[in-house]
C-alpha cells in the first residue's frame, strides 16, 4: 500500500502527466485539427484569391470590393438576418404559452409534451416536401381548407409568391421549433421553487402578476438562450430552403447558405475564391451578431439588478 | 366555470396537437395509397393499404442502398464520436494542466460556426486526399462537425463526478486508462447515451455536407436520396410519402423507445 499513495502525491502535485493528458486529446484534436481548423483556415485564405481547379492567383482584396457591390448576396443576409430575427421571438413567445398551459397541471400533459416534440426530430428535407404539398396550390391542405371555409379568393401558390415564400417558410421553422422550446420552458418552469410561487399566491397575486414578476424574472436566463439559440440556427438555415424553394422566387428565399452553396457548387464559374469570401464575411456577422446578443442580455442583466 | 375554462384549455391543447403531429399522420396515410387514389382524394383513409409500396419503394428506388449507407456512415460516425469525445471530456474534466481552458473553449466555440466557413474548403481537401465522394470521408466530417457539441455534454457531465472516487480508484492501482475506462465511463452512462441519441438523429438527418460531399449513386445517403427521388418523379406523391417514412421510421422507433433521453439531449445546454 505505502509505495502506491507515494505514486499518489507525485501524480497529482508535481509531475503533470502529459503523456496521459495528449493521448485523450489526441483523437479528438485530430479529427479538429483536420476537418475543422484547417479548412476554416484556408477558406479565409481562399478568399483573398481566385481558386479555379488547376490553379490558384492572389487577388487581394478584389472578391472583397465585388462581395460590396453585390445585390444578390445582401438580399440573401436581409432575407437571412430576417428569418434569424423573427424567428426567435415567435418560436419562444408560442412556446412560452404552451409551456404555461402544461405547468397549470393539464391532463395527459406528457403526452402532449412528447407529441410537440415531434416535428423537430424529422429531417429539414423530410419536413420540406411534407411542407411542398400542404403549400400546395391544386390541393394542399392549405387552400383546401380556405375553399372548405368558402374563403377561395385567399387561395394562392405559398411558395411561388415573393411576398409570401419567405414567411411561409418561418412559418414552417417556428412549427417545427416550438415544442423544443416549449420542452425546455417547462423544464425550467418545473425546477422553480415551489415556496416563491406560492408565496406570490399567498399575496394575493393575480396569473398575469404571477408571470410578470414572479415566473418571467426567473426563467429569463434560459429564454434568452433559447433565443440565442434559434437565431444561430436560423443563420445556418439552408435545408429547408434548399428542398423547397432554392431561393426562388426571385431571391425572395435566399439565404446566405444557399447563395454561398450555389456559387461555389452550381455557378458556372468554378471559382472557389468568391463563395470563401461570402462565407468568410458571413462567419464575422455571424459572430459578431452572437456575441453582441449575448453582450447585450449581459447588460440588461447588469442594469436590472 | 372553473371547469368550463379547463374544457377550453384541453381543447386548445387537442388542436395544437393536431396542428404539430397533423402533418406526419398525414403523410403516413399517403405512403400506404397509390397516386392514382391520392389524386382521387387527398385527404381519404388508406383502404385498402398498400404495404407492398414499402418493398417496391426499397427494391425499385434504391432505398435500400441509401437506407444501408446511412445506417454505415451514422453508425460508424456515432462510434468514433463517442470514444474520441468521451476520451476528450473525461480529460478536459479530470486533468488539471494549463491551457486546458483554452482548448475547451477553442473547441466549444465551434458549436457557433457557420457550415459555409468550413464546407468549401472541405470539399477540396477531401478531393485531395481522395476522399471525396466516400463514405469514409463524410464519416470523418460528421465526427468534426458533432464533437464540440459531444465534449461539452460529456464534459459538464464528467466535472461533476466526485473526484474522491478518482483517488480511490487510484489506490486501488488502476491506470489512467482504466480510471477513464472503468470508473469515469460507466458513471457516465447516461450522459454518454445521451450524446449517442443525440448525435444519431442529427447525423441521421444532415443534408448540407452530404449534399457537398457526396454526389455518386452508390454512396448516397437517405436524404440525398430522397431528394434525388423527388428530381425524378416530381408527381408521384405516393411513392414519394413512402420513401418519406421508410427515412422517419428508425427515428421514430428511437423516440419510441428512449423519448426521455433524447428530448433531454436535444435539449442538453439549452437550460442554464
Amino acid at each position: 500500500m505505502a509505495p502506491a499513495s507515494v505514486d499518489i502525491t507525485r501524480d497529482s502535485g508535481l509531475r503533470k502527466p502529459w503523456g496521459t493528458i495528449a493521448a485523450f486529446l489526441l483523437p479528438a484534436l485530430t479529427v479538429y485539427v483536420a476537418f475543422t481548423a484547417y479548412p476554416a483556415l484556408r477558406t479565409i485564405w481562399n478568399s483573398f484569391h481566385k481558386v479555379l481547379p488547376r490553379r490558384e492567383e492572389m487577388i487581394g482584396l478584389a472578391n472583397y470590393a465585388e462581395l460590396a457591390r453585390d445585390e444578390i448576396f445582401w438580399r440573401a443576409v436581409g432575407n437571412t438576418i430576417t428569418w434569424a430575427s423573427m424567428s426567435p421571438l415567435i418560436e419562444v413567445s408560442v412556446a412560452l404559452v404552451l409551456a404555461l398551459a402544461l405547468y397549470a397541471k393539464v391532463p395527459g400533459a406528457r403526452f402532449f409534451r412528447v407529441a410537440w416534440f415531434t416535428p423537430v426530430l424529422m429531417s429539414y428535407v423530410v419536413v420540406g416536401i411534407l411542407w411542398l404539398w400542404i403549400y400546395n396550390y391544386d390541393w394542399g391542405p392549405v387552400n383546401a381548407g380556405l375553399r372548405w371555409l368558402g374563403l377561395g379568393a385567399w387561395t394562392k401558390a405559398w411558395l411561388g409568391d415573393p411576398k409570401t415564400a419567405l414567411p411561409s417558410l418561418i412559418f414552417v421553422t417556428s412549427w417545427m421549433w416550438v415544442g423544443f422550446n416549449m420542452v425546455v420552458l417547462l423544464a425550467a418552469l418545473h425546477s422553480l421553487p415551489k415556496e416563491v410561487i406560492e408565496a406570490a399566491e399567498l399575496d394575493n397575486c393575480g396569473w398575469g402578476a404571477k408571470l410578470a414578476f414572479v415566473i418571467f424574472p426567473m426563467i429569463r436566463a434560459t429564454l434568452l438562450n433559447l433565443i440565442v439559440l434559434s437565431f444561430i440556427g436560423k443563420m445556418k438555415i439552408f435545408d429547408l430552403v434548399w428542398i423547397t424553394t432554392k431561393g426562388n422566387p426571385l431571391w425572395a428565399t435566399e439565404t446566405v447558405s444557399t447563395y454561398v452553396y450555389k456559387r461555389a457548387f452550381e455557378w458556372t464559374t468554378f471559382d472557389l475564391g468568391y463563395p470563401s469570401t461570402i462565407a468568410a464575411v458571413w462567419f464575422v456577422i455571424v459572430l459578431a451578431a452572437v456575441l453582441g446578443l449575448t453582450w447585450l442580455f449581459r447588460l440588461k442583466e447588469k442594469l436590472e439588478y | 366555470m372553473q371547469v368550463l375554462r379547463r374544457a377550453l384549455l384541453l381543447l386548445a391543447l387537442c388542436a395544437y396537437t393536431s396542428f404539430a403531429a397533423g402533418p406526419f399522420v398525414w403523410a403516413a396515410m399517403l405512403s400506404l395509397r397509390t397516386t392514382t387514389e391520392i389524386h382521387r382524394n387527398h385527404f381519404a383513409l388508406p383502404a385498402p393499404a398498400h404495404w407492398a409500396k414499402f418493398s417496391e419503394a426499397w427494391f425499385n428506388s434504391n432505398y435500400g442502398v441509401y437506407f444501408a449507407n446511412s445506417t454505415q456512415i451514422v453508425v460508424s460516425a456515432v462510434l468514433i464520436l463517442t470514444i474520441a469525445g468521451s476520451m476528450a471530456a473525461h480529460c478536459l474534466a479530470r486533468y488539471r494542466f494549463r491551457f486546458n481552458r483554452v482548448i475547451y473553449f477553442i473547441l466549444f466555440s465551434t458549436i457557433i460556426f457557420p457550415p459555409q466557413i468550413t464546407i468549401i474548403s472541405l470539399f477540396q481537401i477531401l478531393v485531395q486526399y481522395g476522399l471525396y465522394n466516400s463514405k469514409i470521408g463524410l464519416t470523418l466530417v460528421y465526427v468534426a462537425i458533432q464533437l464540440p457539441l459531444t465534449i461539452y455534454i460529456l464534459e459538464s457531465f464528467f466535472a461533476r463526478i466526485p473526484s474522491d472516487l478518482f483517488d480511490a480508484a487510484r489506490i486501488d492501482g488502476y491506470s489512467d486508462w482504466e480510471i477513464f475506462w472503468r470508473v469515469s465511463l460507466p458513471i457516465a452512462l447516461p450522459a454518454v447515451s445521451t450524446t449517442v441519441i443525440l448525435n444519431f438523429i442529427l447525423l441521421w438527418n444532415e443534408f448540407l455536407y452530404a449534399v457537398v460531399l457526396i454526389t455518386e449513386e452508390a454512396n448516397r445517403t437517405l436524404p440525398l436520396g430522397i431528394q434525388r427521388f423527388i428530381g425524378d418523379t416530381q408527381e408521384d406523391v405516393g411513392m414519394i410519402a413512402t420513401g418519406l417514412m421508410i427515412a422517419i421510421i428508425p427515428v421514430v422507433v428511437v423516440y419510441v423507445f428512449f423519448s426521455e433521453r433524447l428530448i433531454q439531449g436535444m435539449t442538453a445546454g439549452a437550460v442554464k
